[in-house]
């Protein structure tokens, strides 16, 4: 029974609730702006980070580094249609 | 065909292993999707128009059911690849059983929530936040709903041919789908909820 648990598995899926209550607080506690979404960027991206390493065990193909290249390059295309469109659209800056 | 049997299963060929990185490259093209609808909920969260606004129909109680289910979810899955790679044929099917009818749950409560918003006079006609928000939640639902369709087969093939360097290459693509799905729900928990009731 132990063997279908590892340690590391159980560790991530507390970690990741534990986070999940950290993100949770910017909406009980009164907080700016800004340190709300501090919060949220840190919890969410520490959360995708344990998925995607631990989960879905990144690391461990002999592909890996052409994964990660390919990985880097989807969320830089992300991030950036993101910011660019709230650059031009929203910030009006 | 020659097997590699110094490594996992699902990785054992040299068609496994361009297979499991071809899904690595679909995954990466579902990042860009999901940053464009993401990026049009952004932009329009705020006009709200006569509509609600987020605040007034976001409940965080269905919310947290939801992430609970689909986080638990995404950690069965894992286990269910760690027995995978015991070669526990039976440990493994429960897991991939307990996940998919945990996607199930998920799904069960997202429905929900759609129908209270259209019952509060929410609907994805009222207002650019309600289109982008229906079309952001929508496609990933669409996601998981499909998701719970491939993971059936799967666990049907496990069932009659047992761990083979195919099944267990199958098996692990989907456990790489969900715990995707998972990343981009901790992403919309965040970013639509948390930050709309904040």
């Amino acid at each position: 029974m132990k063997q279908l648990f590892p340690v590391s598995h159980v560790m991530g899926f507390v970690f990741s609730l534990v986070l999940s209550l950290v993100a949770l607080t910017v909406v009980f506690y009164d907080m700016s702006y800004a340190m709300g979404m501090t919060i949220l960027l840190i919890t969410a991206f520490a959360q995708a980070s344990v998925q995607l390493l631990m989960f879905m065990h990144m690391g461990e193909s002999k592909d890996k580094v052409t994964l990660y290249t390919n990985i880097a390059y989807a969320l830089f295309v992300g991030v950036f249609t993101i910011l660019g469109s709230l650059l031009l659209l929203v910030w009006d800056i | 065909m020659k097997i590699d049997n110094s490594l996992p299963l699902e990785y054992s060929t040299e068609e496994n292993r361009l297979k499991i990185l071809g899904f690595w490259i679909f995954l990466g093209a579902e990042i860009a999707l999901f940053s464009t609808l993401f990026t049009v909920y952004f932009v329009l969260v705020n006009g709200v128009g006569n509509g609600p606004s987020p605040k007034d129909i976001y409940e965080l109680k269905m919310v947290l059911i939801q992430t609970f289910l689909l986080l638990t979810s995404s950690f069965t899955i894992g286990l269910g690849i760690h027995a995978m790679r015991l070669g526990l044929k039976k440990a493994m099917m429960t897991f991939f059983i307990i996940t998919l009818v945990l996607g199930l749950g998920f799904l069960v409560f997202e429905i929900e929530e759609f129908i209270t918003y259209v019952h509060e006079g929410a609907t994805i006609q009222t207002s650019g936040f309600l289109s982008s928000l229906f079309t952001l939640l929508g496609t990933h639902g669409l996601h998981v709903t499909f998701g719970l369709f491939w993971g059936t087969a799967i666990l049907m093939q496990v069932k009659k041919q047992g761990f083979t360097p195919e099944t267990t290459n199958k098996s692990f693509i989907f456990s790489l789908y969900w715990h995707f799905l998972d990343v981009v729900w901790i992403f919309i928990f965040s970013f639509v909820y948390l930050k709309g009731l904040m």
